[in-house]
């Protein structure tokens, strides 16, 4: 007797899969974060490039539909060097080539030449993520980071010369010595870039760095939880006046030009991750790459199994990621969808917690979906945590 | 007279010495060296090898070392050959150096014809010293004045002495100059006892034995802890507990050596133990006379006194706790610990948990963390109360350890507090100070007495109430710790008391709630507000603090909603590491407790001893 094949949750995932390659070196270090990373060493850089190779090698078969080249900073790397690993992940995970692959760069103009953006466009990137942060000087200066305001305009127009207009960029909010009026002055340079994309970061302090340090010994000096709320609910109002749909906490689009990539990690779909520190999501387990290179490189060299972390999650922790997934985004939590792919009706499974955040307004909830209201993405961690440590 | 001897009725009978013998306890303000003396003894008399010794203070437990405090080890006996040739046997008997324990001292005492009194040379007489020295007084015993730490560089043995015969009323010339630390003075000591200690003389027509101490053993039942004082106490034998009036067997007898070790019997002027089959403590009374059953005492020794607690709180399980096991650690610790009381009780708040007795806050704060430490408990405790009379109109009287528990206002015709008489022991600076806070407590100026050396005994009549929210740290911390402090409770006072409610989000919340002078009562609630607004999170609501006094608010705060919360990175797909951020949070909200919608950190239960209103 034919036997009509499943329809597996693993299978619809993996026709929107996604490829995460992370390039751990930095021209510099920023203090305030906590990203696997390195300041470059030409030697230990091509000593990791292979280690990539190698991993990509042996890689398990999946299909990715996008590429997302994270860091670090991915443009220490030359542009062949990126190209290179263009055609070997896309052999590896897509024959037919990626539908979206993304490049964070630091716009340093050294790092961001008019040849970098050709061979990035010859080799198939068409987006480029840039870590801006700020437009104002001194908060770069606060930030550590060393490109000036006036290089992202450039870096933007040479992109697009280069023929890649698909160009978001990062600013982070509350940083030390920041205001509503200087994180205004740094939204309208943003925009007057017209970029396709903007992701605002609220500052956080990451044990284990500079800024911790700096915060254990003068918390005064960073933004207090009214400011950073003001903060966020000025970026969001400014972003949406001028026509970007804020489609998840973080994260703001022109129509048509939200992060695929990033969409899919929202949307609790697989995804494969490449070096150091990596996270993978293949066949309902997560897992993590060690975040030392030297254990990553001479693992991955000897081709090897890479040592690190890994769960699959059961029962109720498995919703409870998928709620606080979905509930990021605008949409929500879709309950046909969840419904169909964890067998469970969210509205009965969640009942109490549902009516709780409805009675403090933190929840909208419908027939069809199940979503965050303005307020309740302003205290997104408080709502997605009672899914979280829901257990039925 | 000795009143233990005293024998106003009873049969004619011979009356017995034991002339090798001498029973003695060591008294002392805390850190004056008690402990180090007490080693020192049993070293010298090689009771105890030098190694042993070092064993045996780890075995003890990590709280009390943590506090600097013994609360007690057990009676041990001493092998002491004297200057005269003769070989004696020294009983000592610990005693709790703690306020708290005070009855305990008594107790101790009791078994004693002798008491060290042990002041440090360079600190002198301070507040405890004094008590000891007058519950020792009043239980006739011979005192010895041992002047301690001589060794100091600050010691001043002359102004000690000088202390001595003005506050003690003691011949300044009797006391031994010692330094238990570096070994001086240790044989003078030990003659000094059996000189000057008269030995212990008891009837021959019965048997009496006075209960000091119990100790609850899991495979033995419970160890009673005798001063035999008249005749002999045979193994084998029933007797009589003669408060309580029960009949059991003595299955064994012993003395300390200081392992208990069995004997045949316990004579005239001996301590040891007797092990009879006695489930519970709460079957025999410390402080009853043991007899025996077939030919009863004429009457029990003097000085039984039930224990009384002094101060309650409420106890309850917090999140993830179940209320039985709060219930079988508690009565675990009361086996060996008959000083705790406790009964189920329930909040509206807090839920099922129990409404717990102690002597003293000392007592209380062991308790709370032996019970978390040692049954790894994670609970929640109310501000300590103490115990209001309340008359009602009807005339009945109802005593109220719980503030939650106060009847209405127009019930009542009368409430009452207890007081204590404070004594504080200060150098002259302080005692603006001392004067600002205590009066501040409704604390009533007895006496002051300046002291030749230029220190000052200040004696206060004021509420216990006012004594255990926070006032020794209070003193401690306005003196830089010179001050010290006793206190005994000297009765029943009425008071202008009311009771102090904190509502949040309009609710009252009974576990919060207070009784309070009606002086300092809307005081005290902008205070609490204050604090508790410090004290509860940021949540995704506003929360309103509200005080009020009989349903009329007097101080509102409000703790404004967490505005923002919110994990804004995606950490390049690095889900699990979210998820664990978020669940790191979750956990820490579950430790708080969940009133109404409110979510409480154990501390805004306590938040009345952490106010500084003065």
């Amino acid at each position: 007797m034919p036997v009509e094949p499943q329809r597996t949750p693993s299978r619809i995932a993996r026709s929107h899969g996604g490829a995460y390659v992370h390039l751990p070196f930095c021209p510099y270090v920023c203090p305030y974060c906590d990203f696997a990373k390195w300041p470059l060493r030409r030697s230990s850089a091509t000593r990791y490039l292979e280690a990539l190779h190698a991993e990509i090698a042996s890689a398990p078969a999946f299909e990715a539909r996008t590429l997302f080249f994270g860091g670090g900073t991915p443009n220490t790397y030359d542009a062949a060097t990126l190209a290179e690993l263009v055609r070997a992940l896309a052999a590896r995970f897509s024959p037919d080539g990626f539908a979206e692959t993304t490049v964070e760069m630091n716009p340093d103009p050294e790092l961001c030449t008019p040849a970098t953006f050709a061979a990035y466009r010859a080799a198939g990137i068409d987006r480029v993520s840039f870590g801006v942060q700020s437009f104002v000087e001194s908060e770069l200066a606060t930030l550590g980071r060393r490109h000036a305001p006036g290089d992202v305009g450039r870096a933007f127009a040479i992109a697009r010369d280069a023929g890649i207009d698909n160009l978001s960029l990062d600013l982070i909010f509350g940083i030390p010595g920041q205001t509503v009026e200087s994180w205004d002055a740094s939204l309208a340079a943003a925009l007057a870039l017209e970029p396709a994309h903007v992701s605002t970061y609220g500052l956080t302090i990451e044990d284990g760095t500079p800024f911790a340090e700096w915060f254990a010994r003068t918390p005064g000096a960073f933004a207090t939880n009214d400011l950073e709320a003001e903060l966020y609910a000025h970026g969001i109002d400014t972003l949406v006046r001028a026509g970007f749909e804020h489609y998840e906490i973080s994260n703001f689009a022109r129509p048509g030009r939200r992060c695929a990539h990033n969409a899919n990690y929202w949307a609790n779909g697989e995804y494969v991750g490449l070096g150091v520190g990596a996270a993978s999501y293949l066949a309902g387990v997560r897992s993590t790459h060690v975040r030392e290179l030297d254990a990553y490189v001479d693992a991955a060299l000897a081709g090897g199994p890479i040592p690190g972390e890994s769960e699959r999650l059961e029962g109720a922790a498995r919703l409870g990621e998928a709620a606080m997934l979905g509930l990021r985004t605008a949409e929500g939590v879709d309950i046909a969808a969840f419904a169909e792919r964890y067998g469970v009706d969210f509205h009965d499974f969640y009942r109490p917690v549902l009516t709780e955040m409805r009675a403090m307004g933190t929840i909208d909830a419908t027939s069809s979906h199940v979503r965050l209201t303005r307020r309740g993405r302003f205290v997104a961690n408080d709502v997605c945590g009672a899914f979280v440590g829901f257990a039925g | 007279m000795d009143r233990k001897l005293a024998v106003a009725h009873g049969p004619s009978g011979t009356v017995r010495t034991a002339t090798n013998i001498r029973n003695f306890c060591i008294i002392a303000h805390i850190d004056h060296g008690k402990t180090t003396l007490s080693d020192r003894l049993l070293e010298f008399t090689r009771t105890v090898a030098q190694r042993q010794l070092g064993e045996q203070m780890l075995d003890a437990m990590d709280l009390e070392r943590e506090r600097g405090i013994t609360i007690k080890m057990h009676p041990v006996t001493l092998e002491y050959p004297a200057h005269d040739g003769k070989l004696y046997e020294l009983n000592f008997i610990d005693t709790p150096g703690h306020v708290d324990f005070s009855s305990e001292v008594t107790r101790s005492l009791a078994a004693c014809e002798g008491a060290l009194l042990v002041i440090d040379a360079a600190q002198g007489i301070e507040a405890q010293t004094l008590a000891n020295y007058h519950l020792a007084l009043d239980q006739n015993l011979t005192i010895i004045p041992v002047i301690n730490k001589i060794d100091l560089p600050a010691a001043d043995p002359e102004r000690v002495k000088k202390q001595i015969e003005e506050l003690l009323i003691i011949e300044a010339s009797d006391a031994i100059l010692c330094s238990a630390k570096e070994g001086i003075g240790i044989e003078e000591i030990l003659e000094a006892i059996v000189a000057r200690i008269p030995p212990p003389r008891g009837q021959d027509a019965f048997v009496r034995g006075l209960v000091f101490d119990a100790q609850f053993d899991p495979y033995r039942g419970v160890v009673s802890y005798v001063r035999v004082t008249d005749g002999t106490l045979r193994a084998g034998t029933r007797f009589m507990s003669m408060n309580q009036k029960k009949v059991y067997e003595a299955t064994e007898v012993g003395v300390f050596k200081p392992d208990m070790r069995k004997t045949q019997a316990l004579d005239v002027g001996n301590v040891g133990y007797v092990i009879a089959n006695i489930k519970s403590l709460g079957d025999i009374d410390v402080g009853d006379t043991l007899t025996e059953a077939s030919n009863p005492a004429p009457e029990p020794l003097a000085g039984y006194k039930p224990i009384v607690p002094m101060v309650y709180c409420g106890l309850y399980p917090n999140e993830g706790v179940e209320v039985s096991e709060l219930r079988d650690a508690l009565e675990k610790l009361a086996l060996n610990d008959s000083a705790l009381h406790y009964e189920p009780e329930s909040s509206i708040a807090l839920g099922f948990g129990f409404r717990c007795g102690f002597l003293g806050l000392l007592h209380m704060e062991i308790v709370q963390e032996r019970l978390e430490r040692n049954y790894n408990l994670d609970l929640i405790a109310t501000s300590p109360s103490v115990v209001f009379r309340v008359t009602m109109t009807d005339g009945t009287i109802e005593n109220i350890d719980n503030p939650a528990k106060l009847p209405a206002r127009d019930r009542i015709a009368l409430m009452e507090e207890p007081f204590v008489k404070a004594t504080v022991i200060t150098p002259p600076e302080y005692v603006g100070a001392i004067m600002e806070l205590t009066q501040n407590r409704r604390g009533t100026l007895a006496n002051m007495e300046y002291v030749a050396d230029g220190r000052v005994i200040l004696t206060y009549e004021m509420p216990l109430i006012e004594v255990i929210i926070d006032y020794f740290d209070q003193l401690k911390s306005r003196t830089k710790g010179y001050a010290s402090l006793d206190y005994e409770v000297i009765g029943y006072r009425e008071g202008d008391l009311v009771k102090l409610e904190i509502l949040l989000h309009g609710d009252p919340v009974d576990a919060l709630s207070s009784i309070v002078a009606r002086e300092k009562a809307a005081n005290r609630g902008r205070g609490l507000v204050e604090k508790l607004k410090e004290l509860i999170p940021r949540q995704m609501f506003d929360v309103p603090i509200q005080a009020a006094i009989g349903g009329k608010v007097v101080a509102r705060e409000t703790v404004s909603a967490m505005r923002k919360n919110v994990l804004a990175k995606c950490y390049g797909g690095d889900i699990s590491r979210k998820r664990k951020l978020l669940e790191k949070q979750k956990a820490g909200k579950e430790r708080m407790k969940r009133v109404g919608t409110v979510d409480l950190p154990q501390e805004a239960f306590m938040a009345v001893l952490r106010l500084d209103e003065n």
